[in-house]
């Protein structure tokens, strides 16, 4: 559901809506013009568009607030008109999830003239808003209609409508909400953003998982590794929360094929020492800087629920750092536990392993900067 | 600005029996116009389009100086008639709906009867002993309305078009005190409710009831739009299921 409602998709709708009329001559108001139509989405929102004869509407909205009754308008002047009324339409239309009630946003499209002269001009109301958390059911109300109408319910991707008849401004019978258009509870996005955020290191980010394992073999001495890995933690956490939020900014063609030559540093200076001069923490928490640059980028595509951003940012994190440690503790497990106090350890396996980061880095870089 | 709370009250008040009436494009056609004839539900003389449905309607003609004819229309479309003018002068037009059948709880049922004056209804449910019990009835719309190229209505307005529950005109709707005739089955019905509505001013609304002769005066203060409503209930006929039967009259017009 993106655009309002044209004269053809109207047109469709009323043959739709013909065949239900004979189902509905048992009604007990007049069926009018009016259709409603929900829309339940997957990113957790809403949608409801009504449909209905604007002048009627305008007339209502009057009648009820005991103004003079305006005249036959213009649609130009219907249109500023139902605008100036938005407010009050939101507060017309009596929408709930299981008990609880919601205000909606309100946007007034512009009104359709269809080319048939004989034929009246209509306006689609769009009422939007977020599905609350914990949420089943779906109930709908609207106190500016006197005519028997249809609604329509969809739970996106759940094939068909559901229709309902509506008596005048009777309340709908509560539709029930498919599974995946209800937001996560706060512990459901927090458990699967700590997933997101270990994948996105192990098994989907060679490139960290690499830079990861080039702070591991720079040393055998464990407080000189985590002392690495803190800093890049600290410093990465730090740009994933100022990018996310929209603090600090850089290209990701720039961001990129720095994190690719980030690699390859590190290994070049495994190659070269094994000790941790100074330096290395600072150039690491640099490093650290520019991942956490490159998170933010993954976790914009991945996309953060508005109503629970800090939650699921923390726990990102916090995955992205178990999957770090759960690499170090891999490495440490599979090799360096049992073979690091021995001669060969350095020769045989750190510097050709170093070699092999170093190069992809390097290829990495490359092919980044000409992407 | 209207504050929300209004609306919100209009949720929780709204009548459970809603009014029904013809609304032209035109109050004041010409020969060779043609003129568009919705039908509307609602309150207040505010009223929702209705489209044409076949299944629904039992008469819905025009009568002018050439005679009576039926009003044709496109089905599941508003305007639910379109009719072209053949003479100058009045015509009145007529739509009587078959019936639709409603079961209403007990105090809305009894808080619709107020509002229509049928405290009559009220005292022989409490006599049966039926007060508490819902509201099962049968409801048929009876809708008439004037039309005119001049100012002057003529004498076209006030030969009854034979429906089951009828306002009849008796003197020209132009002039300041109207009297309308209510007929049941062509008989004049006393003690009836009738209300007059001016459709620029939801705030001015007439009520009167009919006297022996079924007549009721009104002083029309404004030029403009009226519609008259008023509603004859009866017990229905045992083989409709209901336990009451109403005719829903209205009379639209412009003086």
């Amino acid at each position: 559901m993106g655009e309002f409602v044209g004269v053809a998709h109207f047109r469709a709708l009323i043959a739709a809506f013909a065949v239900a009329l004979l189902a509905a001559t048992l009604s007990a108001h007049e069926i009018g013009t009016t259709q409603v139509t929900a829309h339940f989405q997957r990113n957790h929102t809403y949608s409801i568009d009504v449909v209905t004869a604007p002048q009627s509407l305008i007339n209502k909205v009057e009648a009820a607030a005991h103004q003079k009754r305006s005249p036959q308008l213009t649609p130009a002047q219907q249109q500023q008109r139902l605008q100036s009324f938005a407010r009050d339409l939101a507060g017309s239309a009596d929408i709930r999830f299981d008990d609880r009630r919601m205000m909606p946003q309100v946007a007034v499209a512009p009104i359709v003239i269809p080319s048939d002269p004989l034929q009246p001009s209509f306006v689609t109301i769009r009422f939007t808003g977020e599905i609350p958390p914990h949420a089943r059911t779906f109930s709908w109300q609207w106190g500016l209609t006197y005519s028997a109408y249809a609604l329509a319910l969809a739970n996106e991707g759940h094939g068909d409508p559901v229709r309902q008849w509506i008596e005048g401004d009777a309340r709908s019978t509560p539709f029930a909400l498919a599974k995946e258009v209800i937001p996560p509870t706060r512990m459901q996005t927090a458990l699967q953003y700590l997933q997101l955020g270990f994948t996105h290191i192990v098994p989907y980010g060679v490139d960290h998982i690499l830079f990861v394992l080039g702070l591991f073999l720079l040393t055998t001495k464990k407080k000189q590794i985590l002392a690495q890995v803190t800093a890049f933690t600290i410093a990465h956490s730090i740009t994933l929360a100022l990018t996310i939020y929209g603090v600090v900014s850089l290209p990701s063609r720039i961001v990129e094929p720095a994190i690719a030559l980030s690699i390859a540093y590190v290994a070049i200076e495994n190659m070269a020492t094994n000790k941790l001069h100074p330096w290395r923490i600072a150039v690491v928490f640099c490093f650290g800087l520019l991942h956490g640059m490159g998170f933010a980028g993954v976790l914009r595509e991945l996309g953060l629920p508005r109503s629970q951003f800090l939650e699921a940012l923390v726990a990102f994190n916090v995955g992205v750092e178990a999957g770090q440690l759960t690499v170090i503790a891999a490495a440490t497990l599979l090799i360096a536990h049992w073979h690091q106090e021995k001669a060969w350890y350095r020769g045989r396996f750190v510097v050709p392993a170093s070699a092999l980061i170093a190069l992809t880095g390097l290829i990495w870089t490359v092919q980044r900067l000409m992407a | 600005m209207i504050r929300p709370f209004l609306l919100l009250a209009l949720v929780a008040s709204t009548a459970s029996a809603h009014d029904f009436w013809l609304e032209p494009s035109t109050f004041r056609p010409h020969a060779g116009d043609t003129v568009a004839i919705g039908l509307r539900v609602g309150q207040d003389f505010v009223g929702d389009p209705v489209p044409r449905s076949s299944a629904s309607i039992e008469s819905f003609v025009i009568r002018d100086a050439a005679g009576e004819r039926a009003i044709g229309g496109m089905e599941n479309r508003d305007p639910a008639g379109v009719v072209k003018i053949e003479r100058d002068g009045g015509a009145v037009v007529a739509y009587r709906s078959k019936p639709s059948s409603v079961q209403l709880a007990p105090e809305k049922f009894e808080s619709y009867l107020r509002d229509e004056g049928l405290e009559r209804i009220i005292a022989m449910r409490k006599q049966r002993g039926d007060s508490a019990k819902p509201g099962n009835e049968i409801f048929s719309r009876c809708a008439k309305l004037l039309l005119n190229s001049s100012k002057s209505f003529g004498k076209s307005f006030s030969k009854p078009l034979g429906l089951r529950y009828e306002l009849v005109p008796l003197t020209d709707p132009a002039s300041d005190a109207l009297t309308v005739r209510a007929l049941y089955e062509s008989k004049p019905l006393p003690g009836s409710l009738v209300v007059a509505m001016f459709r620029d001013d939801v705030d001015v609304r007439l009520e009167a009831r009919t006297d022996r002769d079924g007549r009721v005066t009104f002083r029309l203060p404004q030029r403009g739009v009226w519609l008259l409503k008023s509603v004859q209930m009866i017990p229905a006929p045992a083989a409709s299921g209901a336990e009451w039967e109403s005719l829903w009259a209205s009379l639209t017009f412009e003086r």
